[in-house]
């Protein structure tokens, strides 16, 4: 199973490194909506930078969305699964090995929003020692939960707009978990955020064993 | 023939005690001291909130694992959990507008983000969420293992989301919001009346579920019925070409 | 209490209205098997 999540990971990543639909498409949307959400609030400074945990980790779940249909599209292409089925590779690597790479650029994404959000909202960082779970765990949980999700929803026309509407009520944990976490990080006094990075970690912890057990029958179909 | 008589009564029984019910309720139970007359909500939104978030979510959620388990697998059970939950979403959808209802006076707001209103409103768009995964062409076992894998999922997160709420809520706000489930004193007739919401709405429930899941059953069978038949059709033809 | 008779009413008419629409369902399936001959 390690051996063929390695294997896949790889080809995502080298995929979106030849086809950079994620640099070109998901994080300029990302962006986009810290602007949208800088236009939608107003520019009060001290308002901003209150709300700035919370907008940055919206932007990366609708983000992460766009993310987990572009994974689950690799996999809907003819020759992807007759390279899977050639192959015999078993599903639950496959699903790991997704995983993996979707954590990876989301874990670039955040990064980048990141930056954008300390210089649109006029955060600093004060501890990273928070900051640092506070980006790595989410990213890992929601791409648990993308791909699992991803491929309960269908093929690809149906995912488009029914994933949205399955994954995002699982993943408001995540919301609530990670913008506490992260405001921690900035600075704020935020009472219990170490009880935070617990709810973020079990979450992860849970979706990657659901998703090795889930995948392979779920993609059965 | 007995078993026959006793489904055929339950639909008019379960009529008659949510009858007595909102009767009891509404005009012979006395005010409370401190809510007065919106203590009369107490008998219908616990027992609306508890047949949504524990009999059709519990139900829905065993249903899909005995499907899942191969020994027992079969769609009449995808069919039974797919019925508990439509009519849990009705339920779901009537707990929270009680619940708004019963919040308006406390707080003269409709909605306050209350731990357990907040966590229900959630349950119910996972219901949803259910709903539009059926809807979507599938051949029958494919969508009964979608949506019994949905169910499942949703069952185990429903505690992760339920006390991140509740720590959303209580961290934020410092004190516990006050619940209005928890302040009337609830003696004699008021307390008898309590039992008897919650035996009428599960007993209402169950008789919703068993009809839903009639319909579900014959729609099935009318596929089925209409495939042979267009099959026999065809090869009619093919005999006289 | 206008608010308790409203929520009263509405609930309870959610769920006759919601019980209608099921028995209707259902009868109209049951006609088709008839028509149908089957």
């Amino acid at each position: 199973m390690w051996r063929d999540a390695l294997l896949i990971a790889r080809r995502d990543l080298t995929i979106e490194l030849r086809s950079k639909v994620g640099t070109w498409q998901i994080l300029p949307f990302g962006l986009m909506a810290l602007f949208l959400f800088a236009f939608a609030l107003g520019p009060q400074t001290e308002l901003l930078r209150t709300a700035a945990p919370g907008l940055f980790w919206l932007a990366v779940l609708f983000s992460s969305i766009l993310a987990a249909q572009r994974s689950l599209n690799i996999e809907g292409s003819a020759s992807t699964r007759e390279a899977n089925r050639l192959l015999g590779l078993d599903p639950a690597g496959v699903f790991l090995g997704k995983a993996v790479a979707m954590a990876l650029e989301l874990l670039v994404l955040e990064v980048v929003l990141l930056v954008g959000v300390m210089l649109l909202f006029h955060v600093t960082i004060a501890s990273w020692l928070f900051v640092v779970p506070a980006l790595v765990l989410p990213a890992l949980g929601l791409s648990a939960a993308g791909v699992l999700y991803g491929s309960l929803a269908g093929g690809a026309s149906t995912r488009s707009t029914l994933l949205p509407i399955l994954v995002l009520p699982v993943e408001a944990p995540v919301l609530i978990a990670a913008s506490k976490s992260l405001s921690r990080g900035l600075g704020s006094v935020t009472p219990d955020a170490g009880r935070w990075l617990v709810v973020l970690a079990i979450f992860a912890v849970v979706y990657s064993v659901l998703g090795v057990a889930l995948y392979g029958p779920l993609e059965e179909s | 023939m007995m078993r026959t008589t006793l489904r055929k009564s339950i639909g008019p029984l379960a009529a008659v005690l949510v009858a007595v019910t909102a009767w009891l309720g509404l005009v012979v139970t006395p005010p409370d001291r401190d809510q007065g007359d919106y203590v009369r909500l107490v008998y219908l939104h616990p027992a609306l909130a508890w047949v949504a978030l524990y009999v059709a979510f519990g139900m829905s959620a065993v249903c899909s694992l005995l499907y899942l388990w191969k020994r027992t697998r079969s769609l009449r059970f995808d069919r039974l959990a797919s019925s508990a939950v439509e009519v849990g979403v009705v339920y779901t959808l009537l707990t929270l507008l009680t619940g708004s209802i019963w919040g308006r006076p406390t707080w003269g707001v409709w909605w306050t983000w209350d731990a357990r209103l907040t966590s229900t409103a959630v349950l119910a768009v996972l219901f949803l969420g259910y709903l539009a995964l059926r809807r979507v062409p599938a051949e029958a076992h494919i969508r009964a293992r979608r949506s019994a894998v949905f169910a499942l999922l949703a069952a185990i997160n429903v505690p992760i989301i339920h006390f991140s709420v509740i720590w959303w809520q209580t961290l934020h706000q410092g004190a516990t919001v006050l619940n209005p489930n928890l302040s009337p004193m609830i003696h004699g007739l008021m307390a008898w009346t309590l039992l008897l919401s919650f035996v009428a709405f599960t007993l209402l429930f169950a008789w919703m579920v068993m009809v839903r899941y009639e319909i579900e059953t014959r729609r099935a069978d009318e596929d089925e019925v209409g495939m042979a038949a267009a099959i026999a059709d065809r090869q009619a033809e093919g005999i006289h070409s | 209490m206008s608010y308790v008779l409203a929520g009263y009413a509405i609930s309870l008419t959610a769920l006759a209205g919601y019980a209608c629409s099921l028995i209707v369902r259902r009868r109209r399936l049951t006609r088709d098997r008839s028509e149908t001959g089957t």
